[in-house]
């Protein structure tokens, strides 16, 4: 409760992650998408409503651009004057990039959001103010705010549809600010039998709602400093680094055959999603 | 013509002075009225969206902040100009400003109170607003101090009570002469109370202009952070539009810009209302005048400069923000700022318009108008065109309760104030002797001069 | 939030789950709350709830999960249902079903809200007026009785949706024991064309189709990625399709006149003026240059120069497919909406699974199914078609006493059927309800129905994969609500009223279900086990794998009877097609009133909570519409007004409006959004099949003056990237993907 508290603790409140002097250990917890793979079905957004006790807000909430989903599906089709999008749409499932250098940590002005030793960028809801300076930050717009008390809308969450929700997974009220998470209720299940066997959680242990329920299995998740896991497999064979800003792909003006990609990596914020460009066959 | 009669003897300024504490004209109760139902307005919608949630604002998930940041800067800015006349022009010996700075330092304080209301009214949470300061608890907690936001809280903290202080000690030779000339009663035991026992000894003289001074001299610097601080709120972030590194000093110039506009506008009202024509006179009213017109042309410049590094630097998100704040849907918003902020000072320009009055008053408001337009500018287009265009918008105009939040904070401001000037001397008499006394001085010297001619 | 009704309910059930329930016991301890990072584990910390009665599979803070089947469509995904506190939370694919693979679509997810759902319907209902009455379920049976008492077989008939399974069967001995062979079976949006274009083509209905095996899949209009006869599974086979093998990645080439979800995610998207994929079919058989005999014969005066003209496919590209069929094999060839959509739709079937055929894919990609030994369990199905009878039969007051369960063809029949006023002239309308539906609204009687997470049930799949299987439908959690019942028991109720001796053994549908499975243990892979151990197994799995038999395809597409009509003449008055969509999330909109499908946006448009009418581009600056401008749709049946999308991936010749939505009944989240494109459909039927042509509605469209804008998830750069690099795109000579992980 002094300032000498203060002063102690000043460097583990805010270490840039990944440094030298403390690498992720064990767990870096990252994600690889492939947007060859997405079919931009939405099943990992409704995977995402169910599991994480997000509000549905209705039509004129939504049109007011209050809508909630943590993990939404965008669409994109390139122009180029045609009549017909003839190579078909592009989708991508966004949601928080959990960047090592997350440019929503630094602003918050009570330190509601924070960086996990595991490499997650962690909403306190109970701290949050609902500055909303976090979101005003974020270059990918994925932090969500709850404009209303949806817990206790009767066209939101009627009596009968409460019971429905994920008793593990915190209920936010009126006034806070939140996004994705990575299933984080799901990681320290996991990683609670994990430590009770005196072992590391395992690759393929612990998936996250929306992998689980992606079809097409466009969605990885695990654990990327594991080298057994698919993720650490995934970024290594696309020569992605966490913590640059330019990669191996960016480095050659012909394609050297990699697709993975960050988005918006130049802003440095680290993101620890990765996804695979969209492929699109060449002969037709 | 001058800037103050010489002749005013020393017990008309007592009396015409203290006449402004209980015989405003009419309109002052008109304008009392409106501003508390004005507040009152605004009151009931900060009940409601307090109640039911910061969705009434009608602002959404990619755009978090709205008309109650900007219209924070807006007031912040307003409080700079204050800080001007009282203390730096203090410390140029401009001793015009000696009318009209008591008004000026009430108003940096005031609105800042208003401004230190947005902060709330905008946070999610105003019932865990007290998780912002860095008070001491047994769970080691402390808010985050890398955040501009925190810096914010305070910088304008500090900047509060030091205006407060400001004010109050450059009363205290005013209280004294209240609590001498006020006949028995709430007034006159509030005088006694404030005036700390002030008797004009010697002694007290010289403390109280050392201790005046001091704070002066603490203040300037101040006033400067905090803007600044504010623009970092902005600059600090990395949104396109934001990330600039002249918003410090544009910020600071806007603020003394709406702040000088400001005080025309309250100049022409406490003159007529509490029937100061006398003291605060079209000269002191030209002077300022030609002031504000200096610092429009600031302002502009610095529009200017931050346009040309945006359009210069490549950055191409930045321009693109830049290019739909002239061409989307803000454009009339902005071409209005443009219009408001940098053509229609223009009028200064003009010496028939430089003492004209009801030109002056229209003028004041407009330009005051196109800096809260500015800020607006600032915080929208941002938002609705930053990095990622998936989540552009095009629909955000503030709802009813936020207007009325807005309306609301210029009747909570003109309510302080108007209550301030009825309460205290809103013109400081004893610097107005001292003013009338140097030119008296002044008057004698060039006399004898002229009589030692002959 | 612990709801303790329902634990007491459990404590008090007539069968107890803790004597046949495994628990998996899948789920970890217990859990930090959500949003701390790893911060706060309460680690080792005591339980602080306790129940009294605890069962012995509850543990307080610890998932448990079952496996049962999704019943939100009927592709028979099998399902892991977590439930925690006998509350079931969760629904996730079981890994163990050779359909989904542990995977589940959005609807399918969606299922708990059916069960949660405030608007269902909770007690039994009487007409009284205007307004339902609830009456108990002795007296609502009596009345049944009563009503059928004295009325002859044919003069009842019963309407359902797909039923398969030991309700199918226990169904039809019902309708036998009335005397009755009026069974009519209705799914609005099933593929009703493709399965008879499939018998004369391969001599089953449905074939199993290996998009895995496939190098080029050229889908005339099936939406197999979206909403066509099982999408998660062909999602799964579809990802491992563009994988490939050694880096040869699949090509997708999808031709169709309305973009589905799997056009969006073509590498070649063809939008052919409606109504002529067959005739680009035969046009890429004639470029192919390998048909012989009377294939040749027929394909011989579609050359490229007519075939571009007909379908608007510019030659270049139909050289190019012909071409990458020819270079890669084997290649699958499916038809979709280009069957269901015309009246010469299964004509245009034909000139599809003969291009199929020349390329020899059928028995390489295009394998026999395997049959499930139990024929009167299979699904039974039907479109349209058997409404139309129906319809005609009410329409000339055949029928005293009607059923219908599963379906809702007030809402879903083409508005040309007049079905609503043809309803009021049957006697005595029976409706098994889920929710007060359009059609339920309209019975004398409504039944309110169990959610298929509190009822026991089978369900056989159409559409097998490696090997036959039977999916068991098991209750999740207790009842929600007192007084409603399986649809099981309601039938098994209604049979002993006639047959009361069969059937006085089963005391109710568990009995009855248990009984059946356990008399046919050998034959269902239980033979040596005693009963309980196969029971438990069973229950356990909640799939029963068969050993079925693969035969091999028999028919064979053939040139003769082929004749593709003249490209239909322009129509002054209705210059536009109405294709309806069907969307992946709701469907024929049985499941509207689920909040999460409401708000997932469609992936397309990505509007929400409201229908819309795609307009191309250049079609709507034609007639001077903008996006957001409420527009008329009128054709000869009648009209709606909607909100109007620009969307490029539609022919300027079509509009298309989404169905499942426009709702005026059912419940708080479907009544009063959208419209319903059903209402203004024609009846043109498929000469061949009879059922009914979804895209021959020809209709015109009218500015109303009005605008709204438009509530949808895109901002205002709608599908544009402005430059940025967000979603890359790469083209296969780019890249090596034999390296990848």
């Amino acid at each position: 409760m002094s300032v000498s508290n203060l002063l102690e603790n000043w460097s583990q409140v805010r270490h840039e992650h990944p440094v030298n002097d403390k690498p992720h250990d064990p767990y870096k917890w990252a994600m690889a998408i492939d947007l060859d793979a997405c079919t931009g079905c939405n099943a990992c957004s409704v995977a995402c409503y169910a599991e994480n006790n997000i509000p549905v807000v209705g039509k004129e909430r939504f049109q007011h651009g209050q809508q909630m989903h943590w993990l939404r599906v965008e669409r994109y089709w390139e122009e180029d004057s045609r009549e017909f999008p003839d190579q078909g749409f592009q989708f991508l499932p966004m949601m928080c990039q959990q960047c090592e250098a997350a440019p929503c940590e630094t602003v918050c002005p009570v330190a509601a959001t924070n960086h996990t030793a595991d490499g997650l960028n962690s909403q306190i809801y109970n701290r949050c103010i609902g500055s909303r300076y976090c979101s005003a930050n974020c270059p990918f717009k994925v932090r969500y705010f709850n404009w209303y008390d949806y817990p206790t809308d009767e066209m939101v969450w009627p009596a009968e549809m409460t019971q429905q929700m994920n008793p593990d997974v915190s209920v936010r009220s009126k006034g806070v600010m939140e996004k994705c998470t990575f299933c984080v209720q799901r990681l320290s299940a996991a990683k609670v039998v994990a430590k009770g066997e005196g072992r590391i959680v395992r690759e393929g242990e612990v998936q996250t709602a929306c992998q689980q329920s992606c079809p097409t299995g466009a969605i990885s998740f695990g654990n990327l400093v594991n080298p057994e896991s698919r993720v650490h497999k995934q970024w290594a064979a696309q020569q992605v680094v966490l913590d640059a800003d330019k990669q191996a792909k960016d480095e050659k003006e012909e394609g050297p055959g990699l697709r993975g990609y960050r988005i918006l990596e130049e802003l440095r914020a680290y993101p620890s999603v990765m996804y695979l460009e969209r492929v699109r066959e060449s002969a037709v | 013509m001058k800037d103050i009669r010489e002749d005013i003897a020393w017990a008309k300024i007592n009396v015409d002075v203290m006449k402004s504490l209980e015989n405003p004209r009419k309109l002052y109760w008109v304008i009392l009225f409106f501003a508390l139902m004005a507040f009152g307005f605004g009151v009931g919608c900060e009940i409601y969206q307090y109640q039911t949630g910061m969705g009434v604002e009608n602002v959404n998930n990619p755009q978090v902040w709205g008309l109650y940041i900007a219209t924070f800067i807006f007031w912040i800015g307003m409080s700079h100009s204050g800080t001007l006349l009282s203390a730096i022009l203090h410390l140029m010996h401009a001793d015009w400003r000696k009318p009209i700075y008591r008004f000026a330092e009430a108003m940096t304080t005031f609105s800042l109170m208003t401004a230190g209301l947005f902060v709330m009214v905008h946070i999610g949470r105003l019932w865990q607003f007290y998780y912002s300061l860095p008070y001491p608890n047994d769970r080691g907690i402390w808010p985050n101090f890398q955040s501009p936001l925190l810096w914010d809280a305070m910088a304008i903290f500090t900047y509060l009570s030091s205006s407060v202080l400001f004010l109050f000690v450059g009363m205290i030779p005013d209280l004294a002469i209240a609590r001498d000339t006020m006949a028995a009663g709430w007034r006159k035991k509030l005088y006694t109370l404030l005036a700390l026992g002030w008797e004009g000894t010697d002694r007290q003289w010289r403390n109280f202009r050392v201790t005046y001074l001091t704070i002066a001299c603490f203040l300037i610097p101040l006033a400067v952070s905090v803007h600044s601080i504010v623009a970092s709120d902005f600059a600090m972030s990395q949104q396109p539009g934001w990330h600039v590194t002249s918003f410090p000093p544009y910020f600071v110039a806007g603020a003394l810009y709406s702040g000088c506009a400001a005080i025309i506008t309250l100049f022409i009202i406490l003159r007529y209302v509490f029937r100061f024509e006398a003291y605060m006179t079209k000269p002191i009213l030209k002077k300022i005048v030609r002031l504000t017109f200096a610092i429009a042309m600031v302002w502009t410049y610095l529009n200017a400069v931050e346009f040309a590094s945006v359009w210069y630097s490549h950055d191409e998100v930045s321009k693109d923000v830049l290019i739909q704040k002239m061409t989307g849907t803000y454009a009339p918003f902005w071409w209005g700022m443009i219009f408001c902020g940098s053509v229609v000072p223009l009028v200064f320009a003009f010496k028939r318009f430089q003492t004209n009055i009801p030109v002056l008053f229209a003028v004041s408001l407009l330009l005051n108008l196109g800096m809260w337009l500015e800020r607006w500018m600032i915080v929208a287009p941002t938002f609705s065109h930053g990095y990622y265009p998936w989540t552009w918008d095009h629909e955000q105009w503030p709802s009813l309760v936020a207007w009325g939040l807005v309306f609301a904070s210029f009747g909570w401001f003109t309510l302080l104030f108007m209550i301030f000037c009825k309460v205290f001397p809103s013109v400081s008499m004893y610097e107005v002797k001292e003013m009338v006394y140097h030119r008296t001085l002044h008057l004698k010297k060039s006399e004898t001069a002229e009589q030692g001619a002959h | 939030m612990i709801d303790s009704g329902s634990v007491k309910q459990l404590a008090g059930h007539p069968f107890d789950r803790r004597d046949f329930l495994k628990v998996l016991g899948w789920s970890g301890a217990a859990v930090a709350l959500s949003g701390c990072g790893n911060t706060s584990i309460e680690d080792g910390k005591e339980t602080v709830v306790s129940y009294v009665e605890a069962n012995d599979y509850m543990v307080p803070g610890i998932g448990v999960y079952y496996n049962s089947t999704c019943a939100q469509c009927d592709a028979g995904c099998s399902i892991n249902g977590r439930v925690r506190e006998g509350r079931v939370l969760k629904l996730e694919g079981n890994p163990d079903s050779a359909i989904n693979k542990g995977k589940l679509c959005g609807l399918g997810q969606a299922g708990v809200q059916h069960h949660y759902n405030p608007d269902r319907v909770r007690e039994p209902l009487l007409r009284n007026g205007n307004k339902g009455e609830t009456i108990s379920w002795d007296k609502a049976y009596a009345l049944i009785a009563e009503k059928l008492s004295g009325v002859k077989g044919e003069e009842i008939a019963f309407l359902s949706g797909g039923v398969s399974g030991h309700l199918k069967a226990l169904l039809g001995n019902y309708l036998d024991s009335l005397g009755t062979k009026n069974h009519f079976v209705y799914e609005a949006v099933a593929p009703g064309v493709v399965r008879a274009a499939n018998v004369k083509a391969y001599g089953v209905e449905m074939p199993r189709y290996r998009f895995d095996k496939a190098q080029v899949v050229l889908s005339f209009g099936a939406d197999f990625l979206g909403s066509w006869v099982s999408p998660v599974h062909f999602s799964q086979q579809y990802a491992q399709f563009r994988k490939g093998v050694n880096g040869q990645r699949g090509v997708l080439v999808q031709v169709e006149s309305k973009m589905t979800l799997t056009g969006a995610n073509a590498d070649r998207w063809l939008a052919v003026k409606p109504g002529t994929e067959g005739v680009l079919a035969l046009g890429i058989i004639n470029a192919l240059g390998i048909a012989t005999g009377e294939v040749a014969e027929l394909v011989k005066g579609y050359d490229r120069a007519r075939v571009s003209s007909e379908t608007g496919v510019a030659p270049g590209q139909i050289d190019k497919i012909a071409a990458l069929l020819k270079l890669r094999s084997p290649s699958l060839v499916l038809a979709g909406s280009a069957a269901e959509g015309y009246a010469h739709g299964s004509q245009n079937a034909a000139a599809i699974h003969l291009l199929n055929q020349v390329l020899g894919n059928v028995g390489k990609t295009v394998e026999a199914p395997v049959s499930v030994p139990f024929p009167q369990m299979a699904p039974a199905k039907g479109n349209t078609a058997a409404l139309k009878t129906l319809n005609d039969g009410l329409a000339a007051g055949k029928y005293k006493v009607l059923f219908n369960f599963a379906a809702n063809p007030v809402f879903t029949a083409p508005g040309a059927f007049k079905f609503k006023d043809n309803l009021a002239k049957a006697g005595f309308k029976v409706a098994f309800a889920h929710y007060l539906d359009e059609t339920a609204l309209q019975a004398d009687l409504v039944l309110p129905l169990d959610s298929a997470m509190e009822d026991w049930g089978t369900q056989v799949p159409e559409y097998m994969t490696e090997g036959a299987q039977i999916n068991i439908q098991q209750p999740l959690m207790e009842r929600l609500h007192a007084n409603t019942r399986g649809m099981g028991d309601i039938v098994l109720t209604l049979i002993k009223q006639r047959r009361a001796d069969e059937y006085k053994a089963f005391e109710d549908y568990y009995a009855y279900l248990r009984g059946a499975m356990l008399q046919n243990k050998g034959a269902l892979g239980g033979g040596g086990v005693d009963d309980d151990t196969f029971w438990n197994e069973t229950l356990t799995q909640g799939i029963v794998k068969l050993a079925g038999s693969t035969g091999t395809l028999t028919a064979h597409a053939a040139a003769a009877g082929l004749t593709l009509p003249a490209p239909a003449a322009s129509d002054e008055q209705y210059p536009l097609h109405l294709i309806p969509g069907v969307t992946a999330s709701l469907r024929d909109g049985r499941h509207t009133n689920q909040p999460w499908l409401q708000e997932s946006p469609d992936p397309l448009t990505t509007i929400v909570w409201d229908s819309w009418v795609e307009v191309h581009p250049k079609k709507a600056t034609e007639l001077g519409i903008v996006e957001g401008d409420i527009v008329e749709v009128t054709s000869k049946t009648g009209s709606v007004k909607a909100q109007v999308y620009l969307f490029p991936g539609i022919h300027p010749e079509a509009i298309s409006i989404p169905v499942g939505r426009g709702h005026d009944a059912m419940g708080r989240y479907a009544k009063g959004y959208g419209v319903n494109p059903f209402q203004i459909m024609d009846a043109v039927f498929d000469a061949a099949t009879g059922e009914l042509a979804m895209h021959e509605t020809r209709v015109n469209i009218k500015k109303t003056g009005q605008r709204v804008l438009v509530v949808k998830d895109e901002g205002s750069a709608g599908a544009l990237q402005m430059g940025r690099k967000i979603a890359a795109r790469v083209s296969t000579d780019q890249v090596d993907l034999s390296k990848e992980v």
